[in-house]
């Protein structure tokens, strides 16, 4: 598919959440598209996603909520990854991330006002996401170097 | 761990440490109860209403609803029961009481109170405690059911039942194969027995309380026969216990043929396990959960999807079914949405209460053969592996892949099982893993996908099964390339 080096993700679907469909299905897309994928799984806390991108030297936590509690679970996820030192970690977010029907563009700001850099809906395209994603570390790496 | 009746003295020390796990606990005081109980005004009896439904051929309608405060829980399912029409009430549990994290459920309480809008995804009952139930119980003018995900349910079931809830959802494999990651499967059918015994306890006092074994897994592509034996094994362990009043459930899959063919094998199977086993007095139901899969976006559309398996569960003679609503793919809906889906599969309902199709005729009796053979395959082995033990045979069951839920989350399940459409849009089975069918089973699966490969021009893989679970959402059946 997409041509490019491995570079490592983390994905995990967060908190006391169990949807495991879409989390199969990300980890079977990303690893299709070229990616190195590190997945957590279902009920991952923020403390085991930081944990694998360390041990991982992971380029981006890919963080996936459907159940509602995105807003509780998510929150000071980046202030933690600062905390242990993981300062350029991209982080995305995407599912149903919030309680009740609420205009992206509102839940899209709140998640970027918590530290995530990218926000999606659960009817994002993957094809798009993967190119945002590889762009998104391709951007990080150089601004490094 | 064995497929014993639990002895009910020899489980009151464990039942005290249970009451034990968070302050409420201590609320619950069983006689109290049972006094409560007989209290209770008939039409809030869940097993009564189930009779009733079975015995004049009604079809009752239940939404699926929780928030974490009192006050707005019991203003949500009064708008159900008022504006939607529901003729019997759940009350959803929030994901956190779901793992027994009750300190993280007070702490959503909190904020929910704080920021005026709900953060928990469910009522925390355990939270509430047995006072707090009643409050719900006693606004409500119909049975109530609690509807969650527990692998181990037992302090909220001691909570919720003391409280007046009448039907208890969920099982020891339906509740954590498909809703908990590392919870062996030994503890999760011990805790649910407890369940059940107590469910027993309640009939031996003369409270009759209903149990459903949640049918539908994870919702996603689920050949009907791996849903079907898991519904007839947690019914088996149920009555054991002592439960009398059972509904097993079944998620629509989406072929009509297959959905009616799978309700009618799952009726008469059941029964017969039932009675093969030497149970008899029981009540057996079915319950019908509209499709269970990702919803489209566009509510016109989600309406539509609604509809079908308000159809299908009216003309397959459910006695219950669970509704979704027009935000599914949103999210958690509002009392407004929520509503509509009621009304919208009320309007089928009651089109189609007087009409009748035949499950005579060929498709018809070649599907429903099928599941059943699938599913005495399936038994065989669970039966084979426990030694005559149903138990201890779905423990080493699912460790050797003879029982596999496909995409579910627990480390306890294989995971082996790829399941598939074939070109009419029956779920099929792609691979197999270690399920027992026989070459004749397995022969039938494969040449109905090579017929679908065919048509569609590309092989049978991996893509198929990605195209088919998003297909719904996307306003098809089948997922067919474009």
């Amino acid at each position: 598919m997409t041509a490019g080096p491995p570079y490592t993700i983390v994905l995990g679907v967060i908190g006391a959440d169990c949807h495991s469909v879409g989390n199969k299905i990300l980890d079977a897309f990303f690893t299709d598209a070229g990616f190195r994928v590190v997945n957590l799984g279902v009920m991952v806390s923020r403390d085991e996603f930081i944990d694998a991108a360390i041990e991982s030297d992971a380029r981006a936590i890919l963080v996936s909520s459907l159940y509602g509690h995105g807003e509780i679970d998510c929150a000071g996820l980046r202030e933690r990854c600062i905390e242990r030192g993981l300062d350029s970690v991209l982080l995305y977010a995407g599912g149903n991330l919030v309680v009740g029907k609420r205009p992206f563009a509102e839940i899209e700001a709140k998640f970027k006002a918590m530290g995530f850099d990218r926000v999606f809906p659960p009817s994002v395209d993957l094809h798009a996401a993967a190119a945002l994603l590889r762009a998104d570390i391709e951007e990080a790496v150089h601004a490094r170097t | 761990m064995s497929s014993t009746p639990l002895d009910w003295k020899e489980m009151q020390a464990e039942r005290e440490k249970v009451l034990q796990e968070w302050p409420t606990g201590k609320d619950v005081h069983l006689e109290e109860a049972i006094a409560y109980h007989r209290g209770l005004p008939a039409e809030k009896s869940f097993p009564l209403a189930m009779r009733k439904a079975q015995a004049g051929k009604l079809l009752l309608l239940q939404p699926r609803a929780g928030v974490p405060l009192i006050d707005e829980h019991i203003k949500l399912l009064k708008y159900l029961e008022t504006e939607g029409g529901a003729d019997v009430l759940p009350t959803t549990i929030d994901a956190y009481t779901r793992q027994n994290r009750y300190a993280e459920a007070a702490r959503g309480i909190e904020l929910s109170l704080a920021e005026r809008h709900a953060l928990l995804n469910g009522f925390p009952a355990v939270n509430h405690g047995v006072e707090g139930c009643r409050k719900v119980v006693e606004s409500v003018g119909r049975p109530l059911q609690v509807r969650h995900g527990t692998p181990d349910a037992r302090l909220l079931a001691e909570i919720t039942l003391a409280a007046g809830f009448t039907s208890f959802e969920g099982g020891g494999i339906s509740y954590n194969i498909p809703y908990a990651k590392d919870v062996p499967l030994e503890k999760s059918i011990r805790n649910w027995q407890y369940v059940d015994r107590l469910v027993g306890f309640y009939e031996e006092q003369g409270v009759a309380i209903n149990r459903e074994p949640f049918g539908p897994l994870t919702g996603t592509l689920v050949p009907p026969c791996i849903g079907n034996a898991i519904g007839i094994i947690e019914g088996l362990l149920a009555l054991e216990q002592g439960v009398k009043s059972l509904t097993l459930g079944y998620g629509q899959g989406g072929n009509l043929v297959q959905d009616l063919a799978a309700m009618h094998a799952l009726r008469a199977q059941a029964a017969e396990y039932f009675h093969e086993a030497g149970f008899a007095d029981f009540h057996l139901t079915l319950v019908f959960h509209q499709w269970m899969g990702g919803f489209p976006e566009d509510e016109a559309k989600a309406f539509s999807v609604i509809a079908l398996g308000a159809a299908v569960a009216a003309l397959a003679k459910a006695e219950k079914i669970i509704v979704k609503t027009p935000y599914e793919a949103m999210g958690i809906p509002t009392k407004e949405a929520n509503a509509q889906g009621l009304r919208a599969t009320r309007q089928i309902v009651t089109m189609l209460q007087d009409q009748a199709i035949t499950t005579d005729h060929e498709a018809m009796r070649r599907e429903s053969g099928l599941i059943r053979s699938e599913v005495k395959c399936l038994l065989d082995a669970v039966y084979r592996a426990g030694e005559g033990d149903w138990a201890r045979g779905v423990v080493r069951a699912f460790a050797d892949g003879l029982l596999d839920v496909p995409f579910a989350p627990s480390i306890y399940n294989r995971g082996k099982v790829l399941p598939m459409r074939d070109n009419e849009g029956f779920i099929r089975v792609f691979r197999k893993g270690a399920l027992p069918f026989s070459a004749e089973i397995q022969e039938y699966h494969r040449a109905r996908l090579e017929e679908r490969a065919r048509a569609e021009r590309r092989p049978v893989s991996f893509q198929m099964v990605t195209d088919d679970i998003y297909a719904i959402s996307k306003g098809r059946l089948i997922g067919r390339p474009r």
